[in-house]
């Protein structure tokens, strides 16, 4: 049976031992290495080629964020699933900018963390509820003070359904094939969407979408 | 806007002065009255001299004056009597003898008592010629007309006319004795109007010195004054720039020591908390999920853990933002930003354009601090309902601003510890901060950070 091959990357031991104890419950999972700081993960994830790398977001020398920035360009099949203490979007924002495909608060990451990696294996991104609930808040709050309106009822049900496929990590040909759109056309969606949203890039329109809880 | 001013130093200086002023010139003020007054109670006082002089001139002079024409006019009527052939004039002459008689003794007697000795000698001639004259008329007015005829001629040549021209003689001596009055009424009125002149001058050399004096003595004083008050501005001045030091160091060594226990929070108590939660999980997990007591328990024991974790992070957080450390500087500003907005009423917008993260690590904690402070205050003090930061960056320097629509205040006179303490962290990096607010328009806070190359290129 071919096992996810996981790496471990937090400053804090006593963390790093729970979190191998939960992947190493699951038949299908192992952790094939630990890393006690950003640079060490990095050259962790260079030498042992893993999967999934799991890994806090404050660690010293190297954060979680340029770490994963840097792994993903070395090794660009290797998921990243980010830990972090905050909910807050700023936070959010930049793991998936730095090509994260999973963020979950470290309270919650004894039990959504082996549904993460699972995901993150097959491709899908993962949010912990929690932190959908409060970008989601934080979103309707701002919408309610500014009196705006909801840009997301501005979008078509095309445009709706190509915004969740992009958001779930699909490319533009993919797309193309599950809707029998052309990629063109696809292209001309996704660039209306943005425009729609005012969205800049794929890790804000990811946001988006977590945000109106089109994914998880 | 405005450097934090020197604003209590007022109070004793500006009444001294007032007061000093207030002598001066007062003091210059009430000798002038006092030299006027006097001139003028001076020029009544002469002029009251020169009445009483006169008048005591004219009560010796003039008595005398018509005592010689009166007994001339005496001497007249004898002679007209001697001379008069006209019987029925007889009787109304005699008449007219008492009557002149009469008039020449009250002048006498109410001639003034103090009399000079020249002025006496001529009196008593005069009375002499009047006395004469009377004891000459005496046996006339008993004569007959014919035996009056007879001796008139005599009489006339030996007594009458001889007399007459001593009168003149004497009234030529009074007229004489007159002049000389008068120079010598003119001399003492001189004499006296000198005496007062006299005094005047000196009252007003007297008015003038003190004057000077008082003057001198106010501008030495005045000039101590102003000596003192260049002591105090720098001692001031002097103890202000310790208490800067002071300050920058409380700021520096409270950051350090913030720093430390939120390391301290974050490695020590948060991992091991983190790790409880872990086991707690696996604890969960191992219970048969029929055991529903046990995992009540288990579930109460998580709870209190996570409630415990959140809030050593919110804790940790607030004594070392680690945002600064794992976003940086405007991911930091916008959490917090975004942090307040959900706590409070108000909406925060953050905004920013060409901020380099290669800023000094003090800078980007004091425009945190600054941010955070300006935040809070005025989500806590201004119910407004909007606030936005911006923060740029240009050639040389960082322009931070906070803005919000909240109901503002007196930056002159509301000056909490909280201004204060963004002031000096933003003055201690050589920077300029500014409040512009006013009751009832909304709160401008601004801080200008110069920024070296050497400031660039660091960290």
């Amino acid at each position: 049976m071919n096992s996810i091959r996981v790496l471990l990357a937090d400053d804090h031991k006593l963390i790093r031992a729970g979190l191998r104890l939960v992947v190493d419950q699951q038949p299908d999972l192992s952790v094939v290495g630990e890393a006690d700081d950003g640079r060490q993960a990095v050259e962790l994830a260079k030498s042992l080629n893993p999967d999934v790398v799991v890994m806090d977001i404050g660690m010293p020398n190297l954060n979680g964020i340029e770490a994963a920035r840097q792994i993903r360009q070395i090794r660009p099949d290797a998921a990243v699933v980010m830990l972090s203490m905050h909910s807050d979007e700023g936070y959010v924002l930049r793991a998936l900018g730095a090509g994260a495909r999973a963020y979950l608060l470290k309270d919650s990451a004894t039990t959504d963390l082996v549904q993460a990696i699972h995901a993150v294996v097959e491709g899908k991104s993962f949010f912990s509820p929690a932190v959908s609930k409060v970008l989601l808040q934080d979103y309707m709050r701002k919408l309610r003070r500014s009196g705006a309106e909801d840009s997301y009822d501005l979008l078509s049900p095309r445009e709706r359904e190509v915004l969740q496929l992009v958001a779930e990590g699909k490319s533009n040909k993919e797309v193309a094939s599950l809707l029998n759109l052309s990629v063109y056309t696809v292209e001309t969606h996704r660039a209306k969407i943005m425009q729609k949203l005012n969205l800049k890039g794929v890790p804000e329109l990811i946001l988006y979408a977590v945000r109106k809880g089109i994914i998880s | 806007m405005r450097e934090h001013g020197l604003t209590s130093e007022g109070g004793w200086p500006s009444r001294k002065l007032r007061l000093t002023l207030l002598i001066s010139f007062g003091g210059l003020l009430a000798l002038m009255v006092i030299a006027g007054l006097d001139a003028l109670r001076l020029a009544r006082q002469l002029h009251t001299q020169e009445e009483e002089i006169r008048q005591a001139f004219l009560a010796h002079t003039q008595p005398l004056l018509v005592l010689s024409s009166s007994i001339y006019v005496y001497n007249d009527r004898i002679q007209e009597y001697l001379m008069s052939q006209d019987p029925q004039a007889d009787g109304l002459t005699a008449e007219e003898f008492s009557r002149l008689t009469a008039e020449i003794n009250s002048t006498l007697k109410t001639y003034p008592e103090n009399r000079q000795p020249e002025e006496r000698g001529l009196l008593e001639s005069l009375q002499q010629l009047f006395t004469e004259q009377q004891g000459m008329l005496n046996p006339v007015l008993s004569w007959s007309r014919e035996e009056r005829h007879k001796q008139a001629l005599r009489l006339l040549n030996e007594e009458v006319l001889p007399q007459r021209s001593r009168i003149h003689e004497t009234s030529e001596k009074i007229a004489l004795w007159n002049s000389q009055q008068l120079g010598a009424t003119d001399r003492e009125m001189f004499a006296s109007f000198a005496s007062l002149q006299a005094r005047q001058t000196r009252l007003l050399g007297i008015a003038l010195t003190a004057g000077l004096v008082l003057s001198l003595a106010s501008i030495l004083y005045l000039l101590r004054l102003g000596e003192e008050a260049q002591l105090r501005y720098q001692e001031l001045a002097r103890s202000r720039t310790e208490l800067e030091a002071l300050s920058a160091q409380l700021v520096d060594a409270q950051e350090t020591e913030r720093r430390s226990i939120s390391r301290e929070l974050h490695d020590e108590v948060g991992q091991s908390l983190g790790a409880l939660l872990v086991e707690v999980g696996r604890l969960a997990a191992s219970v048969p999920s029929d055991n529903v007591k046990i995992k009540e328990h288990i579930d109460k024991i998580k709870s209190v853990a996570e409630t415990t974790v959140q809030t050593v992070r919110n804790i940790a957080l607030l004594l070392r933002p680690s945002m600064l450390d794992d976003l940086g500087l405007i991911a930091a500003l916008e959490w917090q930003g975004r942090e307040v907005s959900r706590r409070s009423e108000m909406e925060v917008e953050v905004q920013s354009a060409d901020v380099s993260e290669k800023i000094p690590d003090e800078y980007k904690i004091c425009i945190y601090r600054l941010v955070q402070e300006a935040l809070n205050n005025a989500a806590r003090h201004s119910s407004a309902k909007n606030a936005r930061v911006t923060v740029e960056q240009t050639a040389g320097k960082i322009l931070v601003c906070v803005f919000d629509d909240g109901r503002g205040f007196d930056p002159q006179r509301v000056r909490g510890l909280g201004i204060l303490g963004m002031e000096e962290r933003v003055r201690r990096l050589g920077g300029l901060f500014t409040i512009d607010s006013k009751p009832g328009s909304g709160t401008m806070l601004k801080a200008e950070f110069p920024l070296s190359p050497f400031n660039q290129e660091r960290s």
